[in-house]
């Protein structure tokens, strides 16, 4: 008796403290790329008498060569890359929800799934997402779109493997035998034990996302280069390494990583938070 | 036997295997070996070592535009023109041209051998131009109707219409050899030029070495080597002394290298911005949108002109490495002094607005019949120059309450666009035609010439006046008058199709010891045009 309770309580104070990190980690994530909305255009415009400026209170990341406030201009690329991940990333969701339902319906279904599973995970993220985004004649249609056609497989692995679970689970059979149709079963089974996999996957998703999102705009497919991606922002600055500017790229990258980091950090507590359940 | 064998197949990996070692210690004490590599030049002084960039992507065939820059270094041309832009003699020893200006009768040396060593005789030059004018590539020779060979030495040239610009070609046009000319000709060029060529490694580096028989005055430099690396690692590797002539953008001329000095050369290089010249419509012929309701009027384009500054634009966005361009021709012979006004006048510009029925809204932007005063701005998305110049136009001329968007886009993206919506481009030639293909009528909507369809009867009489002048003196006189008249013209005083804003200065740092002479003023294209002159180059310590 004793022995489970102190599990319990030690179970509580555990998920006290996800909860707190979860929160802790939301806040941050708040501060960091919300800010950006706040952001107009005039902050980051070029000011031609304030250029190759090194950090400073007033620039805390210094400015570049056409004088842009660089603290500004990281904010509004880190915005602009969440905006990009939220969105590409939903799309990947739902698509993976979608095909492995699909999946689920026939045999012949979910050996065509597998295959394109095993098809777009053959090819490497990065080939894939410029031939996209060059098809699609770059910007951000061309981002977004990339990167939701890339980033849904593994995704999609994880959710048909767990409905594979549920459907011979005998509450399924039950209802099968009991004659519901199967948009019921669906309904009323599949999707509410998938939605905690789905939102942890979804977040898991983010990083990458917003990753290859920069990579793509750093190699000058995704964005016009007076946009301030965080990608644009790298491959610019390291024009201005030789010269000894190192401001310009170092203050973006640790903030596109810790952007990341602080996402991975949400998805993985997310994950142990939503799995004790 | 066998056994001697064995012994020599593992010399041979012995071998391997030294090289290999060596390679890497070289790698490992690079800055000692390119200490080696500079004490050697200074001992010798007949090499040198160049990373000034633009690798040409088609190779050295002058029969499809090699050399229209600059000098072709391993072919000879017919005529040059020398640092004030006179034509000189190269292989030619005289020229005429018919009162008609149809014929042109050249004549060339008796004494001219290729680096192979056969001679040059005038069917090469009949070949060179025959193939040229095949090849339909940018070296325009369609005017051309036929050539007489009158002896071997003397070709009659006759053209289906006068064109004094037939002159530039001659000198632009580098010769190529009848019995050694094959597909494979590009990569392999045999000339008549001040070098051969040894060795090409693509995307690396090339190696020339003098041609034995060039006729010309001779370089003090045997061997030039010329590495094909980003602007970056150029500038590293001269910083680490390894190269005597590289080739920096504007940002990192404010650097300094030791052992080397800046070299700014003036240039028609020039940055401006085109402006859709007529009301929003559709050109059936071509099937595509043209025109700009706001830069189709014309108090628009002249205030633009009128009110930006390009010192200042010189000096914000090209560190000072410039000069203010008011023409696409600024400071060569057919260009017309006139047409350089005081700019960054406000009231000035204010005033032509308002003359023009423009007044200001409550937004400080000005407005005529309910549209905006506003355009949006697109430059090619690689090239950083361009984005910076665009992105200060766009902030200065919002202090006078015209309202721009800065865009940038890939060259297919603008090619699309690029006659409904202002581009900043660059040009900058030596030949005046390039005028022709800029303003005249005729070239309305022809790719990326005349793209804001430019039409004005007067200026369009003037430049083909120009082109059937029979002399250049003459021809010059029309070009000027093109420009403006006093009335009317398509320089900024007359219709203003263009805000030419600046010409680069292209920035080198050159080994202190060599000394390169006076240049030309460069035309488009960094890189090759510096070689023009280099049987004057000297190495002084």
């Amino acid at each position: 008796m004793k022995s489970t309770f102190q599990m319990d309580s030690q179970n509580t104070i555990h998920r006290k403290r996800l909860l707190l990190k979860i929160i802790g980690l939301l806040f941050f994530f708040f501060i960091f790329v919300l800010s950006g909305f706040l952001i107009g255009e005039e902050q980051i415009e070029a000011n031609l008498s304030e250029k190759n400026l090194s950090p400073s209170l007033v620039h805390l990341f210094g400015t570049d060569w056409l004088g842009r406030d660089m603290f500004m201009r990281t904010l509004k690329g880190l915005n602009l890359s969440f905006q990009v991940g939220l969105l590409a990333s939903s799309i990947s969701a739902v698509l993976a929800l979608t095909l492995s339902l699909l999946a689920s319906k026939s045999r012949l279904l979910d050996y065509i799934v597998t295959i394109l599973i095993d098809l777009f995970l053959s090819i490497p993220h990065l080939v894939a997402l410029i031939l996209i985004a060059f098809v699609l004649g770059g910007g951000i249609k061309g981002i977004v779109v990339g990167i939701a056609l890339t980033h849904w497989p593994t995704l999609t692995r994880v959710l048909r493997a767990e409905i594979m679970q549920i459907k011979s689970a005998e509450y399924v059979q039950l209802s099968k035998k009991l004659g519901k149709s199967r948009m019921w079963i669906v309904k009323h089974h599949f999707i509410p034990h998938l939605i905690p996999q789905l939102f942890v996957g979804f977040v898991l998703l983010f990083p990458h996302a917003i990753l290859h999102e920069s990579a793509i705009t750093f190699l000058g497919f995704g964005l016009s280069p007076e946009q301030p991606a965080i990608g644009i922002i790298l491959s610019e600055s390291m024009k201005y390494l030789s010269t000894g500017m190192w401001w310009l790229v170092l203050f973006p990258g640790i903030s596109l990583i810790a952007m990341v980091a602080i996402f991975d950090a949400l998805g993985n507590n997310l994950r142990k938070f939503i799995n004790r359940e | 036997m066998i056994k001697v064998i064995n012994v020599n197949v593992r010399n041979i990996y012995l071998g391997m295997l030294t090289v290999i070692l060596a390679s890497f210690m070289l790698v490992a004490c690079s800055t000692s070996s390119s200490n080696e590599i500079s004490e050697k030049n200074e001992r010798e002084k007949d090499s040198l070592v160049l990373a000034i960039g633009s690798e040409p992507t088609d190779g050295f065939d002058p029969t499809t535009g090699w050399g229209r820059y600059g000098s072709p270094l391993f072919q000879s041309t017919l005529l040059t023109l020398d640092r004030h832009f006179n034509v000189q003699y190269d292989l030619a020893v005289a020229y005429e041209v018919s009162p008609d200006g149809l014929d042109w009768t050249v004549q060339i040396r008796d004494d001219v051998k290729f680096s192979d060593g056969e001679s040059l005789t005038i069917d090469d030059v009949i070949f060179t131009f025959e193939t040229a004018k095949n090849s339909h590539s940018v070296v325009d020779l369609h005017n051309l109707k036929k050539m007489e060979k009158l002896d071997s030495y003397t070709v009659k040239f006759t053209l289906e219409k006068p064109q004094s610009t037939f002159l530039y070609i001659l000198t632009m046009l580098g010769i190529v050899p009848e019995h050694a000319y094959s597909e494979k000709y590009n990569e392999n060029p045999i000339g008549s030029g001040p070098y051969k060529l040894v060795q090409w490694d693509k995307g690396q580096q090339l190696i020339v070495e003098e041609n034995p028989y060039y006729y010309g005055k001779k370089s003090p430099f045997k061997k030039l080597t010329f590495l094909f690396l980003s602007e970056y690692s150029a500038f590293l590797a001269a910083k680490a002394g390894q190269v005597d002539i590289v080739a920096v953008p504007p940002h990192l001329a404010k650097e300094d290298i030791s052992g080397m000095k800046l070299l700014a050369l003036d240039s028609v290089d020039n940055r401006g911005i085109m402006l859709p010249f007529v009301k929003p419509t559709f050109d059936s012929v071509k099937g595509v949108e043209i025109g700009h309701e706001v830069t189709s009027d014309v108090a628009i384009r002249k205030a633009l002109n009128v009110f930006i500054n390009r010192e200042q634009l010189v000096e914000d966005v090209l560190e000072g490495f410039g000069t203010p361009a008011f023409s696409v021709a600024d400071k060569l012979p057919w260009w017309n002094e006139e047409t350089v006004f005081e700019d960054g006048n406000l009231e000035e510009a204010e005033k032509i607005l308002i003359d023009g029925g423009w007044s200001k809204n409550a937004d400080g932007i000005f407005e005529k019949d309910g549209v905006e005063a506003s355009f949006t701005l697109v430059y090619p998305a690689n090239d950083q120059t361009r984005q910076s110049l665009a992105i200060a136009f766009k902030q200065m001329v919002k202090q006078i309450g015209i309202d721009v968007k800065t865009e940038g886009k890939s060259r297919s993206e603008i090619e699309e666009i690029m006659h409904t919506t202002p581009v900043l481009m660059g040009w900058g030639s030596h030949d005046p035609i390039e005028m022709y293909h800029l303003y005249h009528s005729e070239y309305r909507g022809q790719g990326y010439s005349n793209a804001n369809y430019y039409e004005n009867v007067k200026v369009d009489q003037y430049m083909e006046q120009a082109i059937t002048a029979t002399t250049q003196e003459e021809a010059n006189q029309f070009w000027k008058k093109a420009q403006w008249d006093g009335e009317t013209g398509f320089s900024a005083l007359g219709d203003a199709p263009w805000v030419w804003l600046v010409n680069l200065q292209h920035v080198y740092f050159i080994n202190e010891n060599l000394n390169i002479g006076e240049q030309k003023i460069q035309p488009h294209g960094h890189g090759w045009p510096i070689t023009e002159f280099i049987s004057d180059w000297t190495w002084e310590e």
